[in-house]
């Protein structure tokens, strides 16, 4: 035993004065100074994103410009920061439509359960992340907001839906 | 009936011999699904969705047409029954279809819950699913027929509890539709439960159509105000906005259902017509004020006419009119204000014309019998009621006992009204004739039971026997006859005769009495919102048979040229007073033009307050919604009128203060008059009333349609555009038509002493003959005033 | 009036007049028969009710509809001696595909009808008779009409009848066509202007019945030959000789209608318990000389049966129901070797998707869905997946309706498949087999291996 303990500490009275961590961690180091580097130069770069990506809302249309929303308000019901407000109505062709879908972008913990709930893929996450506001009432966006976000991003939102499609 | 024992799940239940399965497991909170069984309706069996497992029957038995049987052993949830149930689920989702997410049905649906217990997660089904074309069925309830599943709950309503075939199931087998013969509409008065039977989203509430969804409203219990029964309701919510108005089930009340005017008026709430700021007229024009400023001309309008008076006539010239759907509190805050001003000239009473029993008068009218026993009734006299309209609820309770106890019903009224129960005996008196009639009941009554008929009623009496069972019916019947007197009896030129008549009747055979007044109008009398010795009745103040009228008016929720049977002298009375202060929830143009103060009020779900229906029952209603705009409960604005006005007794800071002011001890239920007078005017021989034999001129029938009553369900959109509310027109018997040489459809102008009406003819053959029946509540009729007399031309 | 014979090819003069009378439909014909013997004597001894129950009782009658019920277990459930109106009916809406007894009955010995009533109504105590035929029945409703305007003439209907004192009055009554109001509740709902729906038992028309009465239904054939019976061919009440015809459990004759691919269809009055293979060649074997395949020995609601199970049946009720059907309605669907038992499926399925009322959810929802499966696996367009469902859903279907028309339209698909799934099967794998043809053809793969791997 007490031999034992005198060799180990031979050991390691051997690699503190032999500087052996202090080699092994600059060996890392010059290793990766001829790699190929990692980091972005963000916000020029991006690094790319899960088409599961949580970010801003935004409702869809059909091909047809018709809104997706039926106003079932399951989003509403299903949302556990109580983020959504909607009101509906009978339009006058008859079909349940929204007149207000308001999310609180401050209340919103983007879990992405209204886009789940949602039985006609109208409310959806883009893969908006950057996105800021310079007056507290702008925290809330409007239905009219959600369709120009669909509308302008709707290439992007199919294809991720797509791409998703085989797990969903 | 005797008691016997059977086994459900392996617990031993106490059961009755003969009844169905399904009623011990719902008493002993066993579930099992069910789509066509319902309590109050007729047993169908034909959803199949209630198969249960019974020990030694050859197959799946139906729990809600299997009768129990002593020793019966049932599982309910064994692997058999549950096969069975799975196997119904199937079939009936396979044609129905998957639009939950815009169903209005979708989180209150029978069928969703259900398919989530016994459906399967995955359809077999690969053929098209059935569709089928939605017709228009009116004005209360939409339709989706693609997801009827059959379960003919509203066909047997209609059939069974309401009286009126309008929906059937034409059609065999897949091709079977629920629906309406011919395309009709639905008209019925009590459609609405329909839409709480529909099992599925295939019936559902028009006004309330993908307003909200079931999960986010809130529930405030309430009380319906618009007729005397206290009908007990669900007043649902959404962000502070009433979205729509269900039942409460309460079994001595409404049991489950709810007429279509306690469930539609939540409209007039939300309406755009809404007096929603306090209003002044400053010259001839209104300006939206602040609430101190309205106060304040108000008080000092109402001061300026208090001073013009002097000595004991001071406040003489005021008067308070408060609609019969105001709640108690508001009755005894407006007489109070009133009387406190030195004027004893407050009533609710819009639509009587006779007060001279006023002084006999009971504490309230009332009914004698409890709502709970209007099923079990061997006879009833309706005199001048149209209960199917009046109170739709108390007809469905007539209907039932007609049906099931063999209730003998007889009428007289001015209209053969087409009743949802048989009548034995319907005799149609209109004006003196109705009294007469009523008369030569009381003689029978006296032959039968050889009582001395006083000289008053004889002298009345025909000789004709007419009726010939109804007397010997309500003889016969004692304590369990029923004498009704509805609204066309009070609005009656002899009303205190016809009371007093039915009254003599009631005293010698036994019979119950029951006065069915409007709305609230117990309450009304309870807080003594009724002139007193030396008050002004409503007819006074508003001018009618040539009084003079008052110079300043209070109105609380009501407008009296419509709310008025004599319209025509409320109009002019309030035209040219002095000064009148409306607090109410609406604005219209006629309230304009003589109003000087327009107060916003609190419609009947914004406001907290007491109602007492007939049989005495005292129900309070909490505030479901805040009031739109400026508006404040009536009890509110009153109160701080008497502050303004500087009187004593208005410290009240709650409104249970205000309750606790009023004395509600000893609230028996009787209506009968403190003693019984015959009026002197008949007395001596001279009818009031003019008889229709005697006369060559035209006898006019009137009376308040339903949905036109008050000022709430005039702005009620949906309940304006239904059957039970059509355009006035003049009504005529097509005999009396034809001997004027008039015919349907054709302009008449119709004309007495008071003005004349320029409306539509429609012929109808249950009217009494020489008579025109022409509605108040509508201004196309107002200026026919309350003149009996009438002439009908045609115009070219 | 000119009425054809020749669709009576065998008549034992129970219900059906052999050949060698003279216009059988006529009272005179009727009564050189022995006709109406049984009601006058009935009514001049007043017999009593009972006795002439036990007399149905031991000649072993079984009621002739479909279901098979001792006729006199069913008269004598009727409360003869309660207060009231009593209602006897007879069920003439012979609707049953394949069956024309009732209809030859009517047209030739509507007599025997009369009189079988009318000594149902004096047994029961009932003085009002209806009599339902289904909506075509246009010739018969004639015979009928007239032939009961004769007996009122003679005394055998109406007003006290023959001074008796006992009433009897009889209406005819014309259906709209629905097979379903053959059901007996339905046709009481029918007979009462209602929508013809099946009522749901319990209470049984014994004693909640027409307009809530007291109801006894009866098959026109049962009816019709209690006449027959109570003659006893010459000793009175001799039923014995009736009971002795038959077979234990069935007694007497009964009428089957012979239709399908036989040499010579028709209707034919046979003893219970004859041997089928009898019956076939009375009816001159089948057509062209082909094999026989299947045959629906019942009625198309009954379970086919293949021909070896058949042909060592007998036609009653015990040996048909061992065999794995049973005797209905009796009409025998002959079934030749060619025939397309998918078709013909399709065909019945599309009878009771047709027929169902509609009021219970299986039916209503589940024979729609039988014929669309069907339909699908002989248009070709099935696959093995079809035919499981196809079986489940008859499964349950059957057993979970209020009448027996759900059970009536499970069980051709449950004995179909049972009996001939080879041919669905061959149906369903034909047409995958096309697919993988035309497969192959389109890939590459020329190997049988693949192809087959392809099509699973």
């Amino acid at each position: 035993m007490r031999l034992l303990q005198i060799v180990n500490a031979g050991k390691q009275l051997y690699k503190t004065f032999s500087l052996q961590e202090l080699r092994k961690g600059l060996g890392v180091t010059g290793r990766q100074l001829f790699r190929k580097k990692t980091t972005i130069m963000y916000p020029e770069e991006k690094t790319p994103k899960s088409p599961r990506f949580r970010g801003l809302h935004a409702l869809r249309r059909y091909a047809n410009g018709e809104e997706r929303c039926i106003a079932c308000k399951l989003c509403e019901a299903v949302c556990p920061a109580l983020a959504i407000t909607i009101d509906s109505e009978e339009r006058e062709d008859g079909t349940r439509r929204t007149t207000r879908y308001d999310i609180d972008l401050f209340k919103c913990v983007y879990c992405g359960f209204c886009e789940e709930a949602c039985p006609v893929d109208a409310i959806v996450m883009t893969d908006i992340h950057e996105f800021h506001m310079e007056e507290n009432h702008e925290c809330i966006i409007d239905k009219q907001r959600l369709l120009e976000l669909g509308d302008m991003h709707e290439k992007e939102i199919a294809a991720a839906r797509k791409q998703d499609a085989p797990y969903r | 009936m005797t008691t016997v024992t059977i086994e459900v799940d392996g617990k031993s239940l106490p059961a009755q011999a003969g009844e169905m399965l399904i009623c011990v497991t719902d008493r002993n909170d066993i579930y099992i699904p069910r789509f066509c069984y319902h309590e109050k309706l007729s047993i169908a069996a034909n959803c199949r969705m209630c198969l249960v497992e019974v020990e030694n029957a050859p197959k799946p038995m139906p729990a809600c047409a299997t009768p129990v049987m002593d020793g019966m052993k049932v599982f309910t949830r064994s692997k058999y029954a549950q096969t069975a149930q799975q196997g119904t689920m199937e079939f009936l989702l396979i044609n129905h279809p998957l639009d939950c997410p815009v169903c209005d049905q979708g989180g209150e649906c029978p069928l969703q819950d259900q398919a989530m217990d016994y459906g399967s997660d995955d359809s077999r089904f690969l053929e098209k699913k059935r569709s089928l074309p939605s017709h228009d069925i009116g004005p209360l309830i939409a339709t989706e027929m693609t997801r009827c599943i059959h379960c003919t709950r509203c066909v047997r309503f209609g059939e069974e509890v309401a009286g009126v075939v309008e929906l059937g199931a034409p059609g065999r087998g897949e091709h079977m539709q629920i629906g309406t013969f011919l395309n009709r509409s639905i008209d019925s008065e009590v459609s609405g439960n329909m839409i709480d039977l529909c099992p599925v989203g295939a019936l559902t509430s028009k006004p309330y159509r993908f307003a909200a969804r079931s999960w986010e409203l809130q529930n405030h219990p309430g009380i319906s105000p618009h007729d005397c029964l206290g009908t007990n309701i669900n007043i649902q919510t959404l962000r502070d906005q009433v979205e729509r108005v269900l039942p409460i089930d309460n079994p001595e009340i409404n049991q489950c259902w709810l007429a279509d005017r306690d469930r539609y008026s939540y409209e007039a709430v939300n309406s755009e017509q809404r007096l929603t700021q306090p209003m002044i007229k400053d010259g001839r024009k209104w300006r939206e004020v602040d609430w101190e400023t309205a106060i304040n001309h108000a008080t000092a309008g109402i001061t300026t006419v208090l001073n013009s008076g002097s000595g004991n006539d001071i406040g003489k010239g005021i008067g308070g009119l408060a609609a019969a759907s105001s709640t108690l509190e508001e009755f005894y805050l407006l007489q109070k204000l009133i009387r406190n001003m030195g004027s004893d000239n407050v009533d609710h009473r819009l639509q009587q014309c006779d007060f001279r029993d006023d002084n006999i008068a009971p504490r309230f009218p009332a009914s004698e019998i409890q709502i709970q026993h209007y099923n079990n009734l061997a006879a009833v006299l309706l005199v001048g009621s149209n209960i199917r309209k009046e109170q739709p609820l108390l007809a469905l309770r007539l209907r039932d006992g007609c049906n099931k106890k063999g209730t003998k019903i007889s009428a007289i009224n001015p209209v053969d009204f087409d009743f949802n129960f048989d009548t034995v005996e319907s005799d149609v008196a209109a004006g003196g004739q109705m009294v007469r009639s009523l008369a030569t009941q009381a003689a029978h009554v006296a032959q039968i039971k050889s009582a001395e008929l006083p000289f008053d009623i004889k002298k009345i009496a025909d000789s004709n026997p007419g009726f010939e069972q109804t007397a010997n019916n309500l003889v016969a019947a004692g304590e369990n006859g029923l004498i009704i007197i509805g609204a066309l009896a009070q609005q009656h030129t002899d009303a205190s005769l016809l009371k007093a008549i039915s009254q003599w009747i009631c005293d010698t055979t036994g019979c119950k009495l029951a006065v069915l007044g409007c709305a609230n109008s117990a309450a009304g009398w309870i807080a003594q919102c009724v002139p007193g010795d030396n008050g002004m009745n409503a007819g006074q103040m508003l001018g009618q048979n040539g009084s003079a009228g008052l110079r300043c008016f209070i109105l609380l929720g009501t407008e009296p040229e419509l709310d008025s049977i004599d319209g025509k002298s409320a109009l002019a009375t309030l035209n040219k007073a002095e000064f009148v202060v409306q607090i109410s929830a609406f604005k219209s143009a006629s309230v304009m033009k003589y109003a000087d103060v327009l107060l916003p009020m609190a419609a009947f779900t914004e406001s907290a307050g007491t109602y007492i229906n007939c049989e005495g029952r005292i129900q309070n209603a909490k505030v479901a919604v805040t009031p739109k705009g400026e508006a404040r409960p009536g009890w509110k604005i009153l109160r701080v009128m008497g502050n303004f006005l500087e009187l004593n007794g208005f410290e009240q800071i709650t409104i249970d203060d205000v309750t606790e002011e009023i004395n509600l001890t000893d609230i028996t239920p009787s209506c009968r008059l403190v003693e019984l007078q015959f009026h002197p005017t008949l007395s001596s021989g001279e009818k009031s009333t003019p008889d229709l034999m005697e006369s060559d001129s035209l006898i006019r029938v009137v009376d308040m349609p339903m949905y036109r009553a008050e000022v709430t369900l005039r702005h009620a959109r949906a309940l304006q555009q239904t059957a039970d509310n059509p355009p006035p027109a003049a009504g005529l018997n097509p005999a009396t038509a034809s001997r004027l040489q008039l015919n349907d459809g054709n302009r008449v102008k119709v004309q007495n002493q008071s003005g004349s009406a320029t409306l539509e003819l429609r012929t109808n053959d249950r009217l009494a003959e020489n008579c025109v029946y022409v509605p108040a509540g509508f201004m196309e009729t107002t200026d026919l005033g309350r003149h009996v007399r009438v002439t009908v031309k045609k115009i070219e | 009036m000119e009425i054809e014979f020749n669709t009576v090819r065998k008549a034992y003069n129970v219900c059906l007049p052999d050949s060698s009378r003279d216009q059988p439909w006529t009272l005179k014909s009727y009564q050189a028969n022995g006709g109406y013997q049984a009601l006058e004597k009935i009514l001049r001894e007043k017999t009593p009710a009972s006795e002439i129950i036990e007399a149905l009782k031991a000649s072993n009658l079984r009621g002739r509809g479909g279901a098979g019920f001792p006729v006199g277990v069913k008269w004598s459930f009727m409360p003869r001696d309660a207060d009231g109106q009593k209602y006897v009916i007879c069920n003439s809406d012979e609707g049953e595909p394949g069956t024309c007894k009732d209809r030859d009955i009517l047209r030739l010995n509507p007599h025997a009808l009369i009189e079988g009533m009318t000594i149902g109504g004096y047994v029961m105590g009932a003085t009002v008779g209806y009599n339902y035929m289904r909506g075509e029945f246009w010739q018969p409703y004639e015979v009928m009409e007239r032939a009961m305007k004769e007996a009122r003439q003679a005394g055998y209907l109406g007003h006290n009848l023959l001074d008796s004192g006992f009433d009897f009055n009889l209406y005819s009554h014309l259906g709209a066509g629905a097979y379903i109001c053959g059901e007996e509740t339905a046709l009481l709902n029918s007979l009462e202007g209602l929508k013809g729906e099946p009522r749901f038992k319990p209470p049984f028309p014994a004693t909640f019945g027409l307009y809530g009465k007291p109801t006894t239904i009866n098959n026109t054939e049962s009816f019709a030959s209690v006449p027959a019976i109570l003659r006893g061919n010459g000793k009175w009440m001799n039923s014995q000789w009736f009971k002795d015809l038959g077979v234990e459990n069935s007694g007497g004759v009964k009428v089957f209608s012979v239709t399908g691919h036989v040499k010579l269809p028709g209707n034919y009055e046979i003893k219970m318990g004859t041997p089928f293979s009898e019956l076939l060649k009375m009816a001159g074997g089948v057509w062209k000389g082909r094999k026989l395949k299947a045959v629906i020995p019942g009625g198309s609601s009954v379970p086919v049966m293949p021909a070896i199970n058949i042909m060592k049946a007998n036609m009653d009720y015990d040996s048909l129901q061992q065999n794995g059907s049973a005797v209905g309605a009796g009409s025998v669907i002959i079934m030749d070797e060619t025939t397309d038992m998918v078709k013909v499926l399709e065909r019945i399925s599309c009878f009771y998707f047709e027929e169902s009322c509609g009021q219970c959810t299986p039916c209503r929802e589940g024979t729609g869905w039988l014929y669309r499966i069907i339909r699908r696996i002989n248009n070709g367009h099935g696959t093995m997946a079809d035919l499981d469902t196809l079986l489940d859903v008859a499964n349950r279907i059957e057993g979970r309706t209020i009448c027996a028309l759900g059970d009536a339209a499970a069980w051709p698909v449950q004995s179909f498949l049972k009996h001939f799934g080879h041919e669905f099967e061959a149906k369903v794998m034909a047409m995958d087999g096309l697919y993988a043809a035309s497969a192959g053809r389109a890939g590459a793969a020329a190997n049988p291996a693949n192809a087959t791997a392809d099509s699973a």
